[in-house]
Parts: C-alpha cells; structure tokens; sequence
C-alpha cells in the first residue's frame, strides 16, 4: 500500500515546475533512498539525511545504499534527484494492522500477527 | 515526587552551576538514540521509519561517549529505535553509570528480561529502565500494534524490580485516552512497584503511520486536568510537577528546544528530539547556528504549534524550579502535597 500522497518514484525536472532548492527539501523529507544526479553525471543512491542551505556553500549529506558515508554534495553540484526507494513512510504497517486487528475482533479467539 | 534526591541533588547543582555562569541556554537531558531498529511498528512513532541501510547501521560506543562528554548534560536518556537491540547496550550503560550520568533506558521491555538474565547490566543509582507503556493491556498493545506485549513488559518490569533495578515508566497519551483508564493504569504500575511514572501527550510526527490520534492543545488540556485531578497520594511521577501543571492547563510555558538536545548517527539534531530540520557536526555548532527564535509556541511556528511533549517543556518546568523563590517554593509545595 503506497501512501497516495508519496513521493515515491517521482523524477521532478528541476528548473521548470521546481527549484533545485525545493527538490532538494523534498528529497531531505523523505523517508526512502533517492538518486543524486551530480553535474559530471555520476549516481549516488541513498538517504539523504541532512541539508544546509543556511552555510555559504550549500550542501547535502547521503549515505549511500550501503550505509557508507556520509558524503557530501554541494548544491551547484547536483544535476538531478530522482525518488527511486521505497517511502518507508508510507504508513502501509498500520493501515495492514487496523485491517488485521478489525478481522480478529470478528473472528473471536484470533490476535492479529506480530508486525501485521 | 519520585526522583532520588542524589539525583535531584546533581540537577540542581548542574543547573545552578550553569546560571551563575550566566548561561542561558544549557542543556538537561541527552536524547542519545544509538540506532533507529527497532522491534515494534508503534502507530505514533516516526522515530523508525528509514531504508535497510541507516537501520542496519548503529553509532559506537565511542561515538555515544564522545557526544555525552561534549553535551555535558546530567542525565542521559537512550531512546532509539530499541536500544536493547543495541549490540554494545551493556558496555554503553556501564560507561556512563563510571561517568556518574544518570542513565534513562527507554525501552518496549521485549527483550529486558533476556538482557536481565545474560547478565547484561549491574543495578545502580545511576541506571533506571524507562519502560514505555501507553496504559493498560487493551490500550497498549493496541498502541504499540501488537498483541501480548503489555504482559511481556509486566513480566519484565517485576523481574527487573526482583534484581534491584531502578524501574520507571513512560507514556504517552493521544486523543480517545480513557482518563479513568488511565488513573487505573498508574494504579497498576504503582501497584507492580516501579519507582516513578512519566506522561506526556504525543507529538503529531509528520511521518507516524497514526495521523488521526494526536492531541491538540485544548483537548490535551482537558484529558490531564481529568487524569490529574484529585491525584493518589500513591502516585509517584517522576518528573517535574510543575510540568505536569502545564499539561494540565494551569501554567503557560513556552518551549525549551535546547533542554533535551539529541544525538544519533546523523549528528546533532535541530532544534529537538521532534523535528529533523537538519544536523549540526557539533554540539557547540548546534547550540550557536540553530535559530532557535524560529521555534516555540510565541514563535508562530506550525509545528510547535499544538506540541507539549516533554522534551521541551520539563526543561522549562524544572528551569522555572530554579529562575526563583515562587517558582522553587511552587515546586516544593507539590513534591510535599502531591497536588498539582
């Protein structure tokens, strides 16, 4: 189940509808792995967990799909970012839960699986 | 109250200390979060959602060390994520309880009496399980998504009490709480034995899978005034009972962002344990480039807007304790009648 309003598997072009800047908010917010377009063309996927556009020469922070890291982009170095993880976000755990713990409440005697 | 007065002694002195320094913003409590993992799915937590990568990853012991030594805060809470999912859990305790910190472990108990057996910690003045629990068996497994855990955790909170720890708990209410439920609820942790209870409405996380539930200021007023009303000389809670004066509408505090700074594996949190506006390298970065005016309830922050969780105001409420002879005297006068 995929939260209707996620951002997953969005490919925004900067520049027309968004600023970098706001891709970049986004992609930050974002509780999935994304895909970093540097200006040279080379791809990082991972999590981008920090921004800082308040310092003098904006950058983000990734750690990449292996969990090494971080490394540092610069604002003017990005191309592109694509939403290509999973929203872990997404809220599809709870939804699945409630739906499992209102069947069990019609069929007494059953409990909702662990992490359902 | 409940707090242990060497306890109560080391904050009051650190925060008399830190005033006549002229300090005005110093912290209380490190939030240290080692790792995200963790073993429930609660509906009100935003704490856990990541990719495979940043769960798997953890901070090391000598990263924990390094931000408490650079914190300097008197207490040091260990959220997560599960920190008993933490492989170096014991180590980091017994490091801290040497550095004479006053440790808060927050944890869902699953695994507690298994650590308990193996040997794992050593009881301590300095040490104290928080065990997260959101009312009584129906509320909290229903919070926490999952069947069974609330006898789990009781099981581990009596054996943890037979080995002589220190045993509190922590707990967090959202709209629909059922205020003669939850005055049962503190009965029955009273009754088990546990040192000290803590409260507080949760925080509206934008990225909790339970969006429907959180309590707006108004409505959580009203749910502690019914709750704390008319409270049992039994009750202990252990925290600040100006604080719990606030949640209940009688006193008008503005937030602490600074009091409960946090670190995890992406640095230093801004501006607090609840929103991730970004991370500072440093604790000094964090203290001197966050703008803190951008945050509080006075500055017309959205997010700040409804908040009352305790991570930003018990550092206010127990800041006040100490500001002046009314606010000391107020305290005091609580702590003794058990009213608030």
């Amino acid at each position: 189940m995929t939260d209707p309003e996620s951002l997953e598997g969005w490919v925004p072009e900067i520049g027309t509808r968004v600023s970098l800047e706001e891709v970049i908010d986004r992609a930050f917010d974002y509780r999935g792995n994304v895909t970093v377009v540097r200006a040279d063309g080379s791809e990082l996927e991972g999590y981008v967990f920090n921004r800082n556009r308040d310092v003098r020469v904006p950058f983000i922070q990734v750690f990449d799909r292996a969990g090494d890291g971080p490394y540092d982009i610069l604002y003017s170095d990005i191309r592109a970012i694509r939403f290509t993880g999973k929203d872990t976000a997404a809220g599809g755990s709870y939804a699945a839960w409630l739906r499992a713990k209102q069947a069990s409440k019609q069929r007494p005697g059953t409990t909702p699986a662990p992490g359902a | 109250m409940s707090v242990p007065l060497s306890q109560m002694w080391a904050v009051a002195s650190y925060v008399v200390t830190q005033r006549l320094a002229g300090r005005t913003r110093y912290p209380l409590v490190l939030m240290l979060e080692p790792l995200f993992r963790c073993n429930l799915a609660c509906a009100g937590c935003g704490k856990i959602q990541y990719p495979a990568q940043i769960l798997r990853k953890h901070l090391t012991v000598e990263q924990c060390l390094s931000a408490v030594d650079e914190c300097g805060a008197p207490i040091v809470s260990i959220p997560g994520g599960e920190p008993l999912m933490y492989p170096e859990i014991g180590r980091l305790v017994k490091e801290l309880v040497a550095r004479k910190k006053y440790v808060y472990l927050c944890t869902n108990a699953l695994l507690l009496t298994a650590k308990l057996e193996d040997g794992v910690f050593e009881p301590s003045k300095y040490l104290s399980f928080s065990i997260h629990m959101d009312g009584l068996r129906d509320e909290h497994d229903e919070a926490v998504c999952r069947d069974g855990v609330y006898d789990e955790a009781v099981a581990a909170i009596r054996e943890a009490l037979r080995r002589g720890f220190r045993v509190t708990t922590n707990t967090t209410l959202f709209d629909g709480a059922n205020p003669l439920r939850v005055r049962e609820f503190f009965d029955a942790m009273m009754d088990l034995g546990v040192e000290g209870m803590m409260v507080s409405p949760g925080y509206s996380y934008a990225k909790a899978p339970d969006q429907e539930h959180f309590l707006r200021r108004r409505r959580a007023h009203e749910l502690f005034t019914q709750i704390l009303s008319g409270p049992k000389r039994r009750w202990k809670f252990n925290q600040s009972p100006l604080f719990l004066q606030f949640l209940m509408g009688k006193r008008d505090f503005e937030c602490t962002p600074w009091g409960n700074p946090t670190y995890n594996m992406f640095g230093w949190q801004r501006p607090c344990y609840l929103l991730q506006e970004g991370y500072a390298a440093t604790f000094q970065e964090l203290m001197e480039t966050t703008q803190w005016e951008h945050y509080g309830r006075k500055s017309g922050n959205e997010k700040c807007r409804d908040c009352m969780v305790h991570c930003g105001y018990e550092p206010t409420a127990v800041n006040h304790t100490f500001a002046s002879w009314r606010g000391f005297r107020d305290t005091v006068a609580a702590t003794v009648t058990g009213r608030f």
